[in-house]
């Protein structure tokens, strides 16, 4: 009967308290012997727990059912325990006009932290809209009024995948579709992904709640903590890489040694993600774990630049050619690939979320983003 | 004439409005609306057919798994491959079950149980136990907090919740259990797939790689906790609930035409042999039917594309391009709807255009007509418990609907587990080809039919010198969401509405209760 040994609300103690603590200051980049108090003091003091109002627009649901995969706090902690999850509208109880109250109300009172999952409908405002609202509307609106915006997935950051040509809605990302409308995004953050990764929306919420400031971003407006390093670069099959290594045929006897995707298309050398270091679904695995290559999901326009996904990616130079480190002059021309590859080292030790050693570190120097 | 619109539909996956005139209590005419549109096939086309899946699985991020392999098979199909290795077979049948084993779980406590148990009156129950306790010490501080979070501006005082207080605490202390449960569910998938939800393990051929024997026995393990849950929890809440609420039987019956393509593949890969049956029913006779992909007709009269589009066209050849001008019909004002309110178009079936309910209750339905010993058994239970022995016309409603959606989840539960084994068997016996290599230079048709959880999904495409030429698919939604055709004919879910009871308009919760059994 494990059901019922299951314990649905087990009162933290205060060394589970503490522990949980020492992991989110390792998730948001706070080392040394004052992070854990640090954190600690913060959660204490939130007298209310954070309202977050969350839209969908042109979306399929896949962030919010990753957000459903959040382990550190699990689901039913987060929404009962640490935020109060004011609108969803895949979640929230109310209906039509009550639903629209909880939206109004919350935005009103401008208390609030706005979470967009969903690219905006420029081109035929209609073909997304919500209670009579169309997209661009509630957006513009939630945004001028929140305390700071989080894009979660690809959709929402850049568009995604209705944004892939030739775009039939003009489907744009936050901060494009401000931009267009006259507003300087400087309170929105971009977590991508496809979809957007749950530890990611936590972390980036902590980060704000604790830090009382947004993490740096990268000149694509993703936090440079997560997002600060290639695929490539912390790939359990680099080592096949470099030894040249390579799956010719899905199924073949590279295959099955866990040999390198990069000849059946891997986009890791080209995408900024700490998929290998996070990995997913609590820790358990990852897309190239499964076998399949990256198809660069962390990337703005992905859907038209990285694909074919099962093509290699242009420009990227074999073993031999060139030294591993010059790596990752691909699409785009991405050359920033030295840019926060100091934080994810830090969260490749540890491992992001999986309990980063906190007591004993060094100093509290890596509280900034980009340094150490 | 009273009427009542309800915009946004929550706690559903996609953008809905239902609009309904109300008049002496009871729902007299209904009209959905799907509030968005995003244009996959005009996207799709020109396309490599080898990674097409990645944008077909984006369709729904609730089920990406039915349309992953919708899209891979159909691709396969063009190009005249027939099966995929036994080992392939297993591969893709375990990720399905686990997708389906967090779906259904979800639906039935995340998606669909506000509608029936009234999270505020759990107050009011004596707690028998520690755990059910330490759950309603935890509402209550959610309560006084005055942060209600989600559960803010219900209709919790609305008559129509039946439950004495102890159930609704202990349903309450099984939705937060069932948090963690699904995600057992979403593990055993995305060990296999890389990550759920966005599988990476899929593609054209077969699967990227056979899963290791340790892989295989974590997903046993997850999936025997799923399996203990729907065995233990979810199938005893159904029972324990469901005699609160018989009214449920007395509205919500539909179109009375029930679709299924089938899903989870037995050896032969027969799609009439699949562990849920294709087959369909039809004007509410218990019969079971053959069905034919080629069928589906579409029909724009009534939806923002151009009228001539649809006309009864096969999916492939239906144009996708919206109409020029399409503008939301205001909640308030003039009357609803004049002409055009919709962007699914509607989908009927054969040359009598039939509107088709699709969903566990189709394919429970076609599972106990086809004689499956588990549905057999399952629904003569379910009957019994409800006092309507013997009656299965009583699952025509919407007590059918969501009891047949805990039926499909054990039976699916029950079946996973048999597929690992068989995958281990297989790798015993050095059966651990996966792939196949496809030659995508070829031209060609192909179609594929695999049950989404809310239903019949279908994928469709034309593939010509390494490119998608045209791609088409028919999710559930557009049957059970089809606005009215060119002849004026209703699609299922408002069928189902006209005759829903509506005891305060204010707060049409049974309005809600009939829409959600779809699970749109």
């Amino acid at each position: 009967m494990e059901h019922e040994e299951m314990s649905l609300f087990p009162g933290l103690t205060r060394r589970d308290f503490l522990k949980s603590c020492g992991v989110l200051a390792g998730a948001i980049g706070l080392s040394g012997p004052m992070a854990v108090p640090r954190v600690a003091n913060a959660l204490e003091q939130l007298a209310k727990r954070p309202a977050i109002v969350w839209s969908c627009f042109q979306e399929c649901l896949g962030c919010s059912v990753n957000l459903l995969q959040s382990r550190k706090p699990n689901p039913a902690n987060l929404i009962l325990k640490q935020i109060s999850l004011d609108y969803h509208e895949a979640v929230m109880a109310p209906a039509g006009s009550q639903a629209k109250k909880s939206f109004h109300d919350i935005v009103d009172s401008k208390d609030f932290y706005y979470i967009v999952e969903g690219g905006i409908a420029t081109a035929i405002p209609d073909a997304c809209t919500i209670g009579g609202m169309t997209s661009m509307e509630m957006c513009k609106d939630a945004y001028q009024k929140s305390k700071a915006t989080i894009a979660i997935g690809t959709c929402a950051c850049y568009g995604g995948i209705q944004a892939a040509a030739p775009n039939p809605t003009g489907s744009k990302g936050v901060s494009d579709f401000l931009k267009s409308e006259g507003i300087t995004p400087d309170k929105l953050i971009n977590s991508p992904r496809c979809p957007g990764n749950a530890d990611d929306t936590v972390a980036i919420l902590l980060y704000a709640l604790v830090k009382k400031q947004l993490p740096e971003l990268d000149s694509q407006g993703r936090p440079k903590f997560l997002f600060g390093q290639l695929v490539h670069d912390n790939c359990e099959r680099r080592g096949h890489f470099d030894a040249g290594e390579f799956v010719e045929v899905f199924g073949d006897a590279g295959s099955e040694k866990g040999w390198c995707l990069y000849k059946v298309g891997c986009k890791g050398p080209v995408a900024y993600a700490p998929c290998p270091v996070t990995r997913w679904n609590g820790d358990i695995s990852w897309p190239v774990m499964a076998g399949g290559p990256c198809i660069g999901c962390s990337e703005p326009d992905f859907w038209d630049t990285q694909s074919p996904f099962y093509e290699k990616a242009p420009g990227v130079k074999l073993p031999g050619d060139i030294t591993p480190t010059q790596l990752g002059v691909g699409l785009g021309a991405i050359t920033a690939v030295g840019i926060g590859a100091h934080f994810i080292g830090q969260a490749a030790t540890g491992r992001l979320f999986k309990g980063a050693p906190v007591e004993g570190m060094e100093d509290e120097g890596s509280d900034e983003g980009g340094k150490r | 004439m009273t009427k009542v619109v309800i915009d946004p539909i929550t706690r559903i996956e996609g953008h809905l409005r239902i609009t309904c005139e109300v008049e002496n209590g009871v729902v007299k005419d209904a009209w959905n609306t799907a509030t968005m549109f995003r244009g996959f096939e005009i996207f799709m086309k020109g396309r490599d057919p080898q990674g097409i899946w990645q944008f077909a699985q984006r369709i729904c991020g609730v089920c990406p798994t039915p349309h992953a392999f919708n899209s891979v098979r159909a691709v396969e199909t063009a190009l005249g491959m027939e099966k995929v290795s036994d080992s392939a077979r297993l591969v893709r049948n375990m990720m399905e079950a686990a997708q389906l084993g967090y779906d259904h779980i979800l639906w039935f406590y995340h998606l669909n149980g506000f509608d029936y148990v009234n999270v505020p009156n759990t107050l009011n129950a004596k707690a028998s136990t520690p755990g059910l306790k330490a759950v309603q010490d935890q509402v209550k501080a959610v309560v006084d907090s005055g942060q209600l979070g989600p559960f803010a501006n219900m209709y919790w005082d609305h008559p129509g919740y039946k439950l004495p207080a102890e159930l609704d605490l202990e349903v309450t202390a099984h939705y937060l259990q069932a948090l963690d449960i699904q995600q057992k569910a979403c593990d055993a998938s995305a060990m296999l797939g890389g990550r759920y939800p966005m599988i990476n393990n899929y593609v054209p051929g077969g699967v990227t790689q056979m899963p290791s024997i340790e892989d295989i026995e974590f997903y046993v393990s997850q999936m025997s906790v799923v399996k203990d849950f729907i065995d233990t929890v979810m199938l005893p809440d159904l029972l324990a609930i469901a005699p609160y609420y018989l009214d449920l039987a007395g509205y919500g019956k539909g179109v009375g035409n029930f679709l299924s393509w089938g899903v989870l593949d037995e050896k032969s890969q027969d799609p009439y042999d699949r562990l849920f049956p294709r087959g369909g029913i039809f004007d509410g006779k218990l019969e079971l039917q053959k069905v034919s992909l080629d069928e589906p007709r579409q029909y724009t009269k009534y939806s923002w594309f151009g009228d001539g589009v649809g006309a009864g066209k096969h999916p492939l050849n239906v144009g996708q391009e919206p109409i020029d001008f399409t503008k939301m019909p205001p909640i308030e004002g003039e009357a609803f709807p004049q002409g055009k309110y919709d962007w699914t178009q509607a989908v009927r079936y054969g040359k009598e255009d039939r509107p088709m309910e699709v969903g566990p209750l189709a394919q429970v339905l076609i599972s106990y007509l086809a004689g499956r010993p588990e549905a057999k058994k399952l629904v003569d239970d379910t009957l019994a418990a409800v006092g309507h022995a013997g009656d299965p016309t009583v699952l025509l409603s919407n007590l059918g609907r969501v009891a047949a959606r805990v039926i499909k989840a054990k039976i699916n539960s029950d079946n996973a587990l048999r597929w690992a084994d068989e995958l281990l068997a297989n790798i015993g016996k050095g059966e651990t080809t996966v792939y196949q290599e496809l030659d995508f230079s070829q031209t060609g048709t192909g179609q594929s039919g695999w049950d989404a959880p809310r239903g019949a999904l279908a994928h469709y495409t034309k593939l010509s010198d390494n490119k998608v030429d045209t791609y088409a698919a028919v999710p559930p939604s557009n049957w059970n969401l089809s606005p009215r055709d060119d002849k004026g004919v209703r699609g299922p879910v408002e069928e189902a509405l006209v005759g829903t009871p509506v005891l305060d308009p204010e707060k049409p919760l049974e309005i809600l209760r009939t829409v959600h059994t779809f699970d749109p």
